[in-house]
């Protein structure tokens, strides 16, 4: 029975799309084409929303929740971190409280809640180590765990985040992942990096059922779910949540902080322990299982594949956008267009696309969350005006790009390359001209 | 009992404005000369207008009573070209920060003032800025504190409006009752609050300035002299008063035309004709500043010519002098919502030949030569009839400063005021 639970949430709000696209004025500095691109204002407006109805209450919920016994992890996009610097200090404060308090582990996360790593891991694993350096100039906390965006996990992603230094990063524990494997295990793939699966059902059962009237399980309380908890086979529940749950996605109204309030003593009650991320790694360290990762990604988002972000055509012609924004970007030189880009992959550009051409829950969620001023546009439009900020954002970047083309000699490496005629790498490195290659040289000539 | 101007604070959502990268045309002078007004009558006014990027972003005026907010200037700053250089960038942003801001300060003001608060959009640029501050305005609860108002002063930008919205949320008013029947074809019915012109420019004109400019005008022996101030454009008639110079030259007569247009290519076509039509054009630069004294200078310079293409801005004190100095000036428009040149020709005390559209204040004959087609022939005729009746030249110059006091700011607000009462009572919710 596991006798260990760990609480994971993650607080994030994105940087929206201002639909209609804003024309960015030819020559445009990045500044000003970032106020074309981002909708400020209604980034504000929804902040404050979730302020009231969130942040601030379910911080102070926690905050009890940590001084009763209960442990903590705790991620925070760098998105919203930069929208609380911004918009509300008081916030700030109560968070730095939170995050100081001994039962709460922070947790780094990749900064802009991107999509970067499809695109360039190496700046995936340069985001998460630039992100958890400002969170410790910010809260005085060295992250030793980290969360990728939407919880995605895949092969090559469990690598970046070693190559990133961290000790262990989080998966969602979908059974088209584990396999036979049970999600309270601890897991780890070729390197000790450790790796926690999220018990998707019992995370579940907070994060979208709470409110459910017409689940049987209905309505849900403390005692139950703590007793679903030591239940469980295994060595620990690892379970996660967006923390915009607590009030927002569940309203007060439905009980959602008093289950909060009530966890610890019936956790305590049942013999549950509460451990971070880092307690459990350094306890069932001797206790970890090789898991096979797959190369497709899993996720915490709809049903734990990339279908939810991709599934649709609307999705994958904005995911190509994503790429060629950046690409784009790349070719001006401009780390401030660079950064732009980055924003632009955030995967809450596909999940607000989500619901295009679909139904049944995951759309109803996602069509949920996309805002509501978008929908005076109609669905068509919203599709199509955001692909055109993409376009705008790759057309308003051509002043820079022919700066870098004339200012830069054009791909060096190549011309050296074809250049030489003995197929020898300027490095040093011999190889061998391909036929296609010879022959192509030879008609150069 | 009616509102007064102490009683309201006025909002006014423009394109145009006062500055100079903000005067495209008549609606720039419009604007400028109706906030003016407002103010010096004693209501605090806002105007947000595509100012100059490089002005204060805010300015105060006439003892803090008008408020010039230069709106969007971190886009003019891309196009230096003028007003409506990146109109499309421009408009995104007005649409979306300017109500808000009129929402979210000025309303406040209104409500703590306990003053009436006037909301007034010019042009087809302001029509989504003024519905979207109808709905900032419920937003807050605020809506019953405002009167909105939308003023067209030419269809051009209709086709672009959402007549049902903007229709249901503000009082519709226009320039003229030309203007009123064409928007009757729209569904609409605007009330009519005429144009307006600033008090100074019925103030009289130095002569000597009127001498200096006049004699270079007619150097060379030419003469009948006539200005035309416009933009390049087919609904301005420019081949209409080409035609007619070249007419008048034809039988002997030394006319000749000084154009002062835009930058629209219309241009090209109005000087082909008149080239091909035997006329000479000299491109004239008037400078950075022109005075009355390096006008002539640079009139003079193209003495011979039959046609003279004035280059760069002229101020409108400057013009005043130039309409005095003419002949005649030819506001002959085929399509005038109102006519505002014509107008500020009147009041330089010129004789003007007008358009038969929106020229509400012009009487053939009594104070103006009020031209019913766009046959060149008619200019030319009533030239012969002026020429042979002295006296009807200089009453309809007596005439025409009349019309024009009748027309100066103060009168209009006047009425505007007495209208205002009205419409704030039936204003849309």
């Amino acid at each position: 029975m596991a006798k260990h639970l760990v609480i994971y949430t993650l607080a994030h709000q994105p940087h929206r799309l201002k639909l209609p696209a804003q024309p960015i004025p030819p020559g445009a500095a990045a500044d000003d084409i970032a106020r074309c691109l981002f909708d400020q204002r209604m980034d504000q407006f929804y902040f404050g929303r979730a302020a009231g109805k969130c942040y601030h209450p379910a911080i102070a919920a926690f905050t009890e929740f940590l001084c009763a016994g209960g442990k903590l992890c705790f991620g925070i996009s760098e998105t919203l971190l930069d929208q609380i610097t911004r918009w509300d200090p008081s916030l700030l404060e109560a968070l730095t409280g939170f995050v100081h308090h001994p039962n709460c582990e922070l947790i780094t996360v990749e900064p802009e809640h991107s999509l970067i790593f499809y695109l360039d891991i190496r700046r995936f694993v340069e985001g998460l180590g630039r992100y958890r350096q400002r969170l410790e100039r910010e809260f005085g906390v060295v992250a030793q765990v980290a969360d990728t965006t939407e919880m995605f996990m895949s092969n090559d992603l469990y690598f970046a985040l070693a190559r990133a230094g961290m000790r262990g990063g989080f998966m969602d524990g979908r059974s088209w992942v584990l396999d036979w494997r049970s999600p309270t295990h601890l897991y780890h793939h070729q390197l000790p990096t450790a790796i926690l699966a999220r018990h998707t059902d019992l995370s579940d059962d907070v994060g979208y059922r709470f409110s459910n009237r017409s689940w049987h399980g209905w309505p849900l309380l403390a005692s139950d779910w703590a007793e679903w908890i030591a239940k469980a086979e295994g060595d620990f529940v690892f379970v996660g949540w967006d923390f915009e749950t607590f009030g927002e996605h569940q309203w007060q109204d439905s009980g959602i902080f008093d289950f909060i309030a009530a966890l610890p003593g019936e956790l305590k009650r049942c013999g549950v322990e509460c451990l971070g991320a880092s307690e459990v790694m350094d306890r069932f360290a001797d206790h970890s299982f090789d898991l096979p990762l797959p190369a497709f990604p899993s996720t915490w988002a709809g049903d734990g594949g990339v279908g939810f972000f991709l599934g649709n055509p609307i999705q994958q012609a904005l995911f190509q956008l994503m790429h060629h924004a950046y690409n784009k970007a790349i070719l001006t030189d401009d780390p401030a267009l660079v950064d732009l880009a980055v924003k632009l992959t955030q995967s809450d550009v596909l999940h607000l696309t989500q619901w295009f051409g679909r139904s049944g829950d995951e759309a109803q969620v996602s069509a949920y969350f996309t805002p509501r001023e978008w929908w005076a546009l109609g669905p068509d439009r919203i599709v199509w005006e955001a692909q055109q900020v993409f376009k705008n954002f790759i057309a308003a970047c051509d002043p820079a790009a022919v700066a870098a083309v004339r200012q830069s000699t054009p791909l060096d490496l190549a011309s050296d390359l074809d250049d030489r005629e003995d197929g020898s790498d300027p490095r040093g490195v011999t190889r061998e001209r391909g036929p296609q290659e010879a022959h192509h040289k030879t008609k150069a000539q | 009992m009616a509102l007064a101007p102490s009683d309201c604070i006025f909002a006014v959502l423009c394109f145009e404005g006062p500055d100079r990268y903000a005067l495209a045309g008549g609606l720039g002078s419009r604007v400028s000369g109706l906030t003016e007004a407002l103010a010096r009558s004693g209501a605090t006014t806002h105007l947000y207008f595509i100012g100059d990027p490089g002005a204060p972003s805010v300015e105060e005026r006439i003892e803090g009573r008008l408020v010039l907010h230069r709106w969007s200037q971190w886009i003019s700053r891309y196009y230096p070209n003028g007003v409506y250089d990146g109109e499309n960038e421009k408009l995104y942003d007005f649409n979306e920060t300017a109500p808000w801001h009129v929402a979210d300060h000025l309303a406040q003001l209104a409500v703590k003032g306990r003053k009436h608060l006037v909301v007034l959009g010019e042009d087809w640029h302001s029509a989504e800025a003024i519905c979207r501050t109808s709905d900032l305005l419920h937003a807050r609860g605020l809506r019953s504190h405002a009167t909105l108002i939308w003023n067209a002063n030419n269809p051009m930008g209709f086709e672009r409006i959402n007549w049902g919205r903007l229709g249901y949320i503000a009082n519709l008013t226009t320039v003229s009752r030309y203007m009123k029947h064409y928007m009757w074809g729209l569904g609409q019915n605007p009330t009519v609050i005429p144009n307006g012109i600033p008090e100074h420019l019925v103030a009289p004109i130095p002569a000597a300035q009127v001498q200096r400019v006049r004699s270079a005008l007619r150097a060379d022996g030419a003469g009948p002299v006539f200005v035309k101030v416009a933009r390049w454009d087919p609904d301005k008639r420019w081949n209409m008063a080409v035609s007619a110079v070249s007419r008048l030259r034809g039988r002997g007569i030394a006319a000749r035309l000084i154009a002062k247009g835009g930058i629209e290519p219309h241009q090209r076509e109005v000087f082909g004709n008149a080239v091909a039509a035997g006329l000479s054009i000299a491109d004239v630069p008037v400078g950075e500043s022109p005075t009355p004294e390096t006008l002539a200078d640079a009139l003079r310079s193209a003495a011979a010519a039959d046609v003279i293409n004035l280059q760069g801005y002229l101020p409108v004190d400057l013009l005043q002098v130039l309409y005095r100095a003419a002949d005649a000036v030819l506001a002959n428009s085929g399509m005038e919502p109102f006519g505002l040149v014509g107008l500020e020709a009147m009041a330089a005390g010129a004789v003007v030949f007008t358009g038969s559209t929106g020229e509400d204040y012009a009487r053939p004959f009594q104070n103006a030569i009020v031209l019913e087609t766009d046959d060149p022939g008619e200019i030319a005729q009533y030239w012969d009839q002026l020429q042979s009746s002295p006296a009807l030249v200089e009453h309809m110059r007596q005439a025409a400063l009349a019309t024009a006091a009748e027309y100066t700011w103060s009168e209009v607000l006047s009425a505007l005021f007495h209208r205002l009462d009205y419409l704030a009572a039936a204003s849309p919710r």
